[in-house]
């Protein structure tokens, strides 16, 4: 669970992590979109390419790819399976189990791959955003790009306690295990059950202290965020290089279907 | 003139428990006072009384002179300034910067101050190398100490900590009150520290309060304070080490020592008294089995 959230290779130095956060957020975006409107497998697939290349490129372990795409990787795979076998009118091949008759259709394996591809290709470039960009640098260029100060301030507030609920909750989890809650799979859901709820506690608790913390340092419900300097020449002509190429290639992935 | 004046102050929580019994609380501009107590004594109900986290049933709070009803707070809280015992509770932002920047953002002061404000509240903690770093990779130390720069750069009068030693190994607890030493007498900070850790306090504390079941039970320097081992005991608190080594050694061995030395120094210079100069090798580094 804590390799999911790990930040650590965000404040690695390199040259992805030195570019501003509003070009790698407006770029991300704008592969988000071009993934998600394409209209063949190749794009996304390009994307995706890309993206992974890119993330072993920067020697993020191979666990921790694994374990971010896990999720995705089955949702993908939940979808290629019912688009075949519920979409589509050309029998591909079919089988039976205990009298039910499961056949396989072109149309629907060729969607569910489109589909597919199209959200690796989408999670791969907020991955790869992930990795380059840490999150409170992210909060910073979502302001630029006009999300609501209340939301920004719950997100900030969120990344930060999530760690500290996480350490608490692991401590509780150890001292549960210490104690044997987790021997039978009554037991587990017991401890996990008492858990869940001693963290909801918790976390009530430290938002209340947190409260009054911001409050003795002036908070009046709206918590103040730092000005972003302007974008300098180098992240400008990124920014236009990596618009212009996701562009040409969405024109051209529309050419070429055409 | 007093930083914080505090007379005649009852709590009582809502479920009835009693915390404070009519406490009377004097801070002089420029001391280091500690409140000393153990669990529950009241402390932590004492301190969010004196930054107005908390309303007093009766009595009478006055910060620099004014009462504190009379503050609004965004003065208040540039006056008296309150470090959490925990650090949790109050590095609220992703990075070093982005915390100790949101006082003075709250202040709407131009952002040039305001970055100028956290560099130095930085400096002032030791802590300027970290002031690009995500306060969920720091150590419990460093955090600590951060959580005290962000307070420090709303740059209050009076600092007020809440167990600032707790968690802390003990090269980390020196650190910490040598630079609350440090704030108090080159920068002219009132600090006002709530602890239940007796062995320090001797070393950097002008007076003690010792608290106990809701009241003040003694109130003193810490010669005044330390000499009084029934009130210690009552207050379920205990000597620093080496006075209660002295203690014991001056009850059961008979061994002259006038009055109680409190810190190692005192100790030391006490028992060079009653060795005969002859015996006493100079330039010893190592003790041997």
């Amino acid at each position: 669970m804590f390799e999911l959230f790990s930040d650590i290779f965000t404040y690695r130095d390199n040259a992805l992590a030195r570019i501003d956060p509003r070009v790698k957020l407006a770029v991300a975006l704008a592969a988000l979109v071009a993934v998600v409107t394409a209209q063949g497998i190749v794009l996304p697939l390009a994307v995706l390419g890309l993206c992974l290349g890119t993330v072993a490129g920067l020697r993020i372990p191979a666990r921790l790819i694994a374990v971010r795409l896990a999720a995705p990787l089955s949702v993908v795979a939940v979808l290629v399976v019912l688009q075949t076998f519920l979409t589509g009118t050309t029998p591909l091949f079919y089988f039976a189990i205990a009298g039910w008759e499961f056949t396989a259709k072109a149309e629907g394996l060729s969607r569910g791959m489109l589909l597919g591809a199209r959200v690796l290709g989408a999670v791969s470039a907020v991955f790869l955003l992930s990795v380059v960009t840490p999150a409170h640098r992210i909060f910073q260029a979502l302001r630029r790009f006009g999300l609501s100060r209340n939301w920004l301030e719950i997100a900030v507030l969120m990344y930060r306690y999530v760690f500290v609920l996480m350490e608490s909750a692991a401590d509780l989890a150890a001292a549960q295990k210490l104690r044997l809650g987790y021997t039978t799979k009554g037991r587990a859901l017991r401890s996990f059950t008492a858990l869940a709820g001693a963290t909801i506690l918790h976390s009530l608790e430290q938002a209340g202290r947190t409260h009054n913390a911001m409050r003795l340092r002036g908070y009046r419900g709206t918590m103040p965020f730092g000005p972003l300097p302007a974008l300098g020449r180098k992240d400008r002509m990124i920014l236009a290089f990596c618009l212009a190429g996701i562009a040409s290639a969405r024109l051209l992935e529309w050419g070429a279907l055409r | 003139m007093k930083a914080i004046s505090a007379t005649g102050i009852h709590f009582t929580y809502n479920d009835g428990t009693e915390a404070l019994a009519g406490i009377d609380f004097h801070v002089e501009e420029g001391e280091f006072v500690a409140i000393l107590g153990s669990n529950g004594s009241g402390k932590t109900t004492l301190i969010n009384l004196l930054v107005g986290l908390l309303r007093a049933k009766s009595g009478e709070i006055r910060i620099g002179g004014r009462a504190i009803g009379e503050l609004a707070a965004e003065e208040l809280y540039q006056r008296v300034g309150l470090v959490f015992q925990n650090p949790n509770d109050q590095l609220f932002a992703a990075t070093v910067e982005e915390d100790c920047a949101f006082g003075p953002r709250n202040l709407n002061l131009p952002e040039e101050v305001v970055q100028r404000r956290v560099a130095e509240a930085l400096a002032a903690v030791a802590a300027l190398p970290l002031r690009g770093r995500a306060i969920h990779h720091l150590s419990f130390g460093e955090q600590k100490r951060v959580s005290l720069a962000g307070v420090m750069a709303m740059r209050p009068s009076v600092l007020i900590l809440d167990e600032p030693t707790a968690g802390l190994d003990p090269a980390g607890e020196a650190q910490m009150m040598q630079l609350l030493k440090k704030l108090n007498r080159e920068e002219g900070l009132t600090v006002i520290l709530a602890t239940h850790s007796v062995d320090m306090l001797p070393l950097f504390a002008n007076r003690i309060y010792v608290l106990g079941g809701g009241r003040i039970l003694q109130e003193g320097p810490s010669e005044d304070i330390f000499c009084h081992q029934e009130m210690i005991d009552r207050a379920k608190l205990r000597l620093p080490y080496i006075s209660r080594l002295m203690y014991e050694m001056k009850r059961h061995d008979g061994v002259p020592i006038d009055g109680l030395p409190l810190t190692i120094g005192e100790a030391r210079e006490q028992i060079l008294d009653l060795i005969p100069k002859e015996l006493i090798i100079p330039g010893i580094a190592e003790i041997g089995p």
